[in-house]
C-alpha cells in the first residue's frame, strides 16, 4: 500500500511543476556533451562577435586617420600657400627692382600651384554633393582670383603700382576673401567629419563593451545553466536510482517475508509436534523445499545482478547445438511450467548450426523471459518457444534468434524504453499488484551481451509480447574473427576473444 | 624745385662717360674682339606669349626699343625690358637696332622723358632668366634672348619676316667663353 500511495503522488507531481522545472528536466535528459558542445559554440560566437567589432573600429579609426585627420593636415599646408602666393604678390609692391620683383612673382607661382594641388585633391576625395559643390566653387575663387593676381603681377612688373594697388584692393581682396572662407569652409568640413567619425568610433567602442560585457553574461549564464543541468541531471539519476533501490527494498521485503512466513509456520508446525501425520509431513516438507527453492532463486538472482552490475561480465563461449540446449532448459522448467498451469509451444528450426554461447548465461537467460512471460500472460495460459536463424540487422551473415513469446497483457509503448532498465516496474504492473523484482529483463540482457549477443522486444498492449535473444552462430563468428585478425594484425582482439578470460 | 631736377638729371647723362672706371671698355664702343669669341648666335626678340604680334620689321622695333611706340595693337602698354649694361646683348641691340652708342641711347631715354615724348623706361634685369620670366609675367612686355634661352615660356617673333634660325635673320650676339 506504501508503493501504492507513493506512486500515486508522484504521478501528481509532474502536473504542479512549473514550466522552467519542466525545461530543466528535459533538458537534464539530453546529453551533456550537447551542453559543452553548445557552450563552445556560444564562446566561438563571442569571439568572431568582438573580433568583429574591433575590426570595425580599427577600419574607422584608420578612414578617420586618412580622410579626416590627413584632410585637415593638407588644408592647412593649402591654407599656408594660399597666404603665401599673396604674401609674395604683395611683396613684389614693395621693391622697384625688377629682378626681385620676378623673384617674388615666381614664388606667388611656385606657391599657387601647390593650392591648386590641394583643391585637386580635395575634389577626388569629396563624397557628398555638397563637398563636390565646394570644391568646384573653391577651384573657380581660386582661378578668379589668379587672374586678378597675375593682373596685379603684371601691372607691378610694368611698373604701375598705383594701378596695381588700385587692382588689388578692388578686385584681388574680395577674390582672395572668398576663397579663404571656402577654405574656411573645407576646413570645417574634415573638422566636422573627424568629429563625426570620433563620435562614431566612440559610440563603436560603447556598443562594443556593452556587447562584450552582455555576451560575457550570458555565457555565464548559459555556463551556470549547463552546470545547473548537469547537477541536476547527475541528482535527477541518483534520486531515480535510490527510488528504485528503496522500490526493490519494499518488494524484496514483500517477496521474501511470504516464503519466510510460511517456512515459519511450517517449521513451527513440525517442532511443535503439530503435525504428526506422516503425509502432512510429507507435504509440508514439500512446501518447506518449494519455498525454499523460491527462495534461492530470488537470493541467487540478486547475487547474478550484483555480479553483473560492472558490465564486464564475459562469459566462456563455446560451440553449443541448439536444439540440445533448449531442450534441455525446457526440459528444466517443464515441471514448474506445468506446476503453474502453463503449455509451452516449442518451434524449433530444424538444422540449426552451432550457436557461439554458454550454456548457463542461456539458460539464465531464457529462464528471466519465460518468468516474464508467466508473469504477464494474464489471462493466457500459452507461452511459444522459437528458435530460427535470421538476417542480423547490419551485418551480412545470419544470426540465430530464439523468441519468448506470449499472448498476455503486452507493455505500455511508454514503458518500453525502460524495461531493460533495473529495478524498473510499469506503474500498470505495480498497481495490478503483480510481484516482482524489476530485475529479470535486465539481468537477460546482460547475459545476452556477455554473449556477445543482444535482447530486443517487441510488444502489442492487449495482445502480448515477444522478447528475442540474438546470438552469433559459431562458424560466422569464427569467420567474422578471422577477418577482423586479416584486417588488422595489430589490433588487440576484441569481443568474443576475450571471452578466453572467463566471468 | 623740379626746374632744378630736371638739370641735375640733364647733367648727369652728360657727364656719365666721364666718371665711367678708365680700364673698363664700353660695350657698344668696344665690342669682343674676334680671339674672345666664339662666332655669332642668333639674338631673339621675345614677346609675352598671350601677345597677338608674330613679327615686327627692323623699323618697328627700333621704335619700340628707343621708346617710340608705347602701345601694342591691343592697346597694352609696351614694357622694355633689357639687360644690364655689361650684357653683350644689349650691345648688340643698341648697334643693329637702336644704331646708337650706350650713352646715345641714354640721353635719347633722358630727354624723351624730360620732353614728355617717352612714356616709358626700360626695365633693367641681370639675367636671361630674369627677362624670361619678366616677360612671362608682364603681357605687354617685350625683350631679347639668346636663342639657346628661349623656351615655351615666351614666343620668338619674327623680324622683317625672317625667324631667329634663319640665314638671313640679321639680330646675332657674339658667342663668348663663359656663354
Amino acid at each position: 500500500m506504501r508503493t501504492l500511495s507513493s506512486r500515486s503522488e508522484q504521478s501528481e507531481r509532474p502536473h504542479a511543476i512549473g514550466p522552467v522545472t519542466r525545461l530543466l528536466n528535459a533538458v537534464s535528459r539530453q546529453n551533456k556533451f550537447v551542453l559543452i558542445f553548445s557552450l563552445c559554440s556560444g564562446v566561438a560566437i563571442i569571439g568572431i562577435l568582438v573580433l568583429r567589432d574591433m575590426r570595425a573600429a580599427n577600419s574607422e579609426a584608420r578612414q578617420m586617420y586618412t580622410r579626416s585627420v590627413h584632410g585637415l593636415r593638407r588644408i592647412g599646408e593649402v591654407q599656408y600657400e594660399a597666404q603665401e602666393t599673396r604674401r609674395c604678390t604683395l611683396y613684389a609692391l614693395t621693391t622697384a627692382d625688377s629682378n626681385l620683383q620676378v623673384k617674388y612673382a615666381d614664388q606667388s607661382r611656385d606657391a599657387d600651384q601647390e593650392v591648386k594641388n590641394g583643391i585637386k585633391e580635395f575634389r577626388e576625395r569629396a563624397s557628398t554633393q555638397y563637398e563636390q559643390q565646394l570644391g568646384t566653387r573653391l577651384e573657380e575663387e581660386w582661378t578668379r582670383y589668379l587672374n586678378v593676381r597675375d593682373e596685379v603681377l603684371a601691372l607691378i612688373l610694368e611698373g604701375s603700382i598705383p594701378e596695381a594697388v588700385r587692382m588689388d584692393l578692388s578686385n584681388g581682396v574680395p577674390a582672395f576673401e572668398r576663397v579663404r572662407q571656402d577654405l574656411l569652409e573645407v576646413q570645417r568640413l574634415y573638422d566636422q567629419d573627424a568629429s563625426r567619425r570620433q563620435a562614431n568610433l566612440a559610440e563603436s567602442s560603447r556598443w562594443s563593451s556593452i556587447k562584450l560585457i552582455g555576451i560575457l553574461g550570458s555565457t555565464f549564464l548559459v555556463a551556470s545553466f549547463s552546470v545547473i543541468i548537469i547537477q541536476r541531471s547527475r541528482a535527477l539519476n541518483a534520486i531515480q536510482l535510490t527510488r528504485l533501490q528503496m522500490e526493490f527494498v519494499a518488494s524484496m521485503s514483500h517477496e521474501l517475508r511470504t516464503p519466510l512466513a510460511v517456512l515459519n509456520i511450517a517449521a513451527d508446525n513440525l517442532a511443535d509436534g503439530i503435525v504428526t501425520i506422516p503425509d502432512a509431513v510429507v507435504r509440508y516438507g514439500g512446501i518447506v523445499r518449494r519455498q525454499s527453492r523460491n527462495m534461492t532463486e530470488l537470493v541467487d538472482r540478486i547475487l547474478m545482478f550484483a555480479s553483473t552490475e560492472d558490465r564486464r561480465l564475459h562469459q566462456t563461449l563455446e560451440p553449443l547445438n541448439v536444439s540440445a540446449v533448449l531442450a534441455e532448459i525446457v526440459g528444466t522448467l517443464e515441471s514448474r511450467i506445468r506446476d503453474a498451469g502453463f503449455s509451452m509451444t516449442e518451434n524449433i528450426e530444424p538444422g540449426l548450426p552451432p550457436v557461439l554461447g554458454n550454456r548457463v548465461a542461456i539458460a539464465q537467460c531464457l529462464n528471466s523471459l519465460i518468468d516474464n512471460a508467466m508473469k504477464y500472460s494474464g489471462a493466457s495460459r500459452d507461452i511459444e518457444l522459437r528458435a530460427a536463424a535470421a538476417a542480423s540487422p547490419g551485418k551480412s551473415a545470419s544470426e540465430l534468434q530464439i523468441t519468448v513469446v506470449d499472448r498476455g497483457t503486452g507493455i505500455d509503448p511508454s514503458d518500453m524504453p525502460k524495461i531493460f532498465e533495473p529495478f524498473y516496474r510499469s506503474p500498470r504492473v505495480q498497481a495490478a499488484q503483480i510481484h516482482g523484482t524489476g530485475l529479470g529483463l535486465s539481468l537477460a540482457r546482460r547475459m545476452a551481451e556477455s554473449m556477445g549477443g543482444k535482447l530486443s522486444a517487441r510488444s502489442e498492449p492487449g495482445r502480448g509480447s515477444a522478447f528475442t535473444l540474438h546470438l552469433n552462430f559459431a562458424a560466422e563468428r569464427d569467420d567474422e574473427q578471422d577477418e577482423e585478425i586479416i584486417e588488422d594484425q595489430t589490433e588487440v582482439p576484441r569481443g568474443k576473444k576475450d571471452s578466453s578470460r572467463g566471468g | 624745385m623740379r626746374r632744378v631736377a630736371k638739370w641735375l638729371v640733364l647733367l648727369a647723362c652728360v657727364l656719365w662717360p666721364a666718371i665711367q672706371p678708365a680700364g673698363m671698355p664700353h660695350p657698344a664702343s668696344a665690342p669682343a674682339s674676334a680671339d674672345q669669341t666664339f662666332g655669332t648666335e642668333p639674338l631673339a626678340i621675345v614677346v609675352n606669349r598671350s601677345n597677338p604680334v608674330d613679327e615686327l620689321s627692323m623699323p618697328e622695333l627700333r621704335a619700340i626699343f628707343l621708346g617710340s611706340r608705347g602701345h601694342w595693337s591691343t592697346g597694352r602698354r609696351v614694357t622694355l625690358v633689357m639687360r644690364d649694361i655689361d650684357a653683350p646683348e644689349r650691345s648688340v641691340i643698341l648697334r643693329d637696332v637702336c644704331g646708337m652708342t650706350e650713352q646715345q641711347f641714354r640721353t635719347h631715354f633722358v630727354r624723351g622723358l624730360y620732353n614728355g615724348e617717352i612714356l616709358i623706361s626700360p626695365k633693367i634685369l641681370a639675367s636671361d632668366t630674369g627677362v624670361r620670366r619678366f616677360i612671362f609675367n608682364v603681357p605687354g612686355a617685350i625683350g631679347y634672348l639668346r636663342l639657346s634661352e628661349v623656351d615655351s615660356s615666351v614666343k620668338a617673333l619674327r623680324i622683317d619676316e625672317h625667324r631667329p634660325g634663319d640665314k638671313e635673320y640679321k639680330l646675332r650676339a657674339p658667342i663668348q667663353a663663359g656663354n
